[in-house]
């Protein structure tokens, strides 16, 4: 089925080996894995299974020890970290399961962080935020900080700040891990709806019930996918 | 245009850690109060320089730069009071050695100095007293007769009782009016004031300020003040001639008072640069004693602000591993500490300049009665503020430069995942 689709993630061979001294752990072990535009993934695996890693190597904050990782054609594997930067800003929206919102700034401020390091001007980039937290619902709460938002809503602010440079995946680390289950399932009917409107989402999660409303699903084990349908 | 973008993200990052310094405004100010100390002392240091500077070359109009004076006592902060004491006085008779051998000097004249109680009615006041010649007019430095006249050369044959006064007599004696052809007595003895020095305010130099000055013919100085006091021999030259002319009457006031070869010189000849050496000297070590303290208060203030910063990197670490997983580089970051640190610096900065501006302010309006009207001297101008902006961006930067780069170079995932 993924086949006709655009290729955006291509991971080949890919390791990832930390040196800890004595020991050495590898964390992920000759991974290699495609994702398509419009894919809508959770990736799956108890605790030290790697699937942080993979996250990570993904989201470009961590670059592999071996292995291609070709983003879009670009050669992520490769860069340094001005570039990685770069890509991060440009192309992935970070999706947190703490929602790692500044305190000090309200809703409309948090939204606009990421534009700040991009070269918008500051019109365009009140603009922007202001659309994006159009699109999670939360036009009547810009000026709220942190503080004066419930879980669901702060969760929805962190998604609005993913989604306000436009990004080519959205990836999102248990979002649902710190909200009742009530808040949980309208972030995660909100991520279907993301998809319908044509986003790619790769979201980590380990609860059961959170995967089933993916359309691909990944599990790791000992740094190696062990599923992937 | 790319270029244009990049500043304007440089800037970006410095309201971002502007912001920051508002958010922890105690903390702050509280810092940056060691260098608001640093930089006030600093100032004030400076300023009490340039001033002694300036207050002691008004003093040393009163010498001039074109006299050689010639006396019991070397003219120097350090004199060795026992080896001067027991040195002949000052004869009126070198003068005509002086006049008949020496090439450089012009013109002579004795002076003769002494302090003496003066009375007008009811009031009394202590002033310096100076017998000269008449020529002694021509060699007048640092002022002039304002109001009035000189003596004669025929009042100074008579010993006319006539004086020319400095500029606090009016004052002090006649509440402003004008004192030429009043009488007041001096050691008793009635004078009468024929002329009136312009006033010119304090001086630093022991015995420097010609406004308690009483100018009279030494003739009439001989006969009737005859108390305690020291003589002197003023010499005119010109100011290039200063260091030749010294030499050439050292040498014919050996002669005069015929000390053998090999003898030390049992009399002083001064000019007022070698004072103005003497002074240069006090002045660095006053300047070095203010400036090593200042120093220190600098180097603390600036470990005082990295001390802070590193308190700001480690509790903004989520911030920070926030950040660049939203696309912020390493020197974005750099930037937002860098100007957090140099902005508490110019806080700490601009509170000691407002605190300087307070000072001088409250000075100019206590005038200190003591010193004739005169306020301390501190000058405040654009220049200083200037340099102490430069100061407080040098050291903002140099405190900030550790700790911005330790949050520059933090990994993103240990600094999201830092609880």
């Amino acid at each position: 089925m993924a086949k006709s689709k655009k290729e955006i993630i291509s991971i080949k061979s890919v390791s990832k080996i930390y040196n800890l001294g004595e020991t050495v752990v590898k964390a992920l072990d000759n991974v290699s894995l495609s994702i398509y535009d419009n894919d809508y993934i959770s990736i799956m695996g108890p605790s030290g299974s790697g699937k942080s890693t993979l996250m990570n190597i993904i989201g470009c904050l961590d670059v592999p020890t071996k292995g291609k990782y070709k983003f879009k054609n670009e050669l992520i594997s490769e860069m340094d970290d001005n570039q990685l930067a770069n890509i991060r800003n440009e192309k992935i929206g970070f999706v947190f399961q703490t929602f790692n919102l500044l305190p000090k700034l309200n809703a409309m401020q948090n939204v606009e962080v990421p534009l700040i390091y991009s070269s918008l001007g500051r019109k365009e980039r009140l603009e922007r935020a202001e659309e994006a937290l159009h699109i999670v619902g939360l036009q009547d709460r810009m000026t709220h900080k942190p503080n004066e938002l419930s879980g669901g809503q702060r969760q929805r602010v962190a998604i609005a700040r993913a989604l306000v440079n436009k990004p080519s995946i959205i990836l999102a680390d248990e979002p649902t891990g710190n909200l009742d289950s009530k808040s949980g399932n309208e972030i995660l009917k909100f991520f279907s709806k993301l998809h319908k409107d044509g986003n790619t989402i790769i979201m980590v999660t380990h609860e059961e019930s959170v995967a089933k409303l993916s359309k691909r699903r990944i599990d790791i084990f000992d740094g190696k996918i062990v599923r992937d349908e | 245009m790319g270029k244009l973008l990049e500043m304007n993200n440089f800037f970006k990052n410095i309201i971002i850690g502007l912001f920051s310094v508002r958010s922890n405004l105690t903390r702050v100010i509280l810092t940056a109060s060691g260098l608001t100390i640093g930089i006030f002392t600093v100032s004030i240091v400076s300023a009490a320089v340039s001033s002694i500077d300036k207050e002691f070359a008004k003093s040393m109009d009163y010498y001039g730069n074109d006299k050689v004076y010639v006396g019991t006592w070397p003219w120097s902060f350090d004199f060795d009071w026992w080896k001067y004491r027991n040195r002949p006085k000052i004869e009126e008779s070198s003068l005509e050695y002086i006049t008949q051998y020496s090439e450089y000097i012009t013109d002579v004249s004795i002076k003769k100095n002494t302090w003496t109680r003066a009375t007008y009615g009811n009031k009394a006041s202590w002033l310096q007293l100076n017998g000269v010649y008449p020529s002694y007019q021509d060699m007048l430095s640092g002022t002039k007769i304002e109001n009035g006249r000189f003596f004669s050369q025929n009042e100074w044959d008579l010993q006319r009782r006539v004086i020319i006064v400095g500029g606090t007599v009016r004052e002090g004696f006649f509440q402003g009016k004008d004192p030429i052809g009043k009488k007041i007595r001096l050691n008793n003895v009635t004078f009468e004031i024929i002329g009136e020095l312009k006033k010119q305010g304090i001086g630093m130099v022991p015995g420097g300020t010609l406004d308690n000055l009483v100018i009279l013919p030494s003739t009439t100085f001989e006969r009737i003040l005859t108390r305690w006091g020291y003589d002197e021999l003023v010499l005119q030259t010109n100011p290039q001639d200063i260091p030749l002319a010294k030499e050439e009457v050292g040498m014919i006031m050996r002669v005069a008072r015929k000390i053998p070869p090999g003898d030390d010189d049992n009399f002083a000849v001064n000019s007022a640069d070698a004072y103005m050496e003497q002074f240069n000297t006090m002045k660095s070590a006053i300047a070095g004693m203010g400036f090593l303290v200042t120093g220190i208060s600098l180097v603390v203030s600036a470990i005082g602000i990295m001390n802070v910063m590193f308190v700001s990197v480690r509790e903004r670490t989520r911030e920070i591993g926030l950040r660049k997983a939203m696309g912020a580089t390493n020197f974005n970051i750099l930037t937002q500490f860098l100007s957090e640190a140099v902005a508490i610096a110019i806080i700490g900065g601009s509170v000691g300049i407002a605190l300087i501006r307070l000072t001088v302010f409250g000075l100019a309006s206590f005038p200190i009665p003591n010193f004739n009207g005169a306020t301390l001297p501190i000058s405040f101008d654009l220049l200083l503020v200037f340099y102490t902006f430069t100061v407080c961006v040098f050291i903002g930067i140099l405190a900030g430069l550790i700790p911005a780069r330790t949050a520059a170079n933090l990994n993103p995932i240990d600094a999201l995942r830092d609880e």
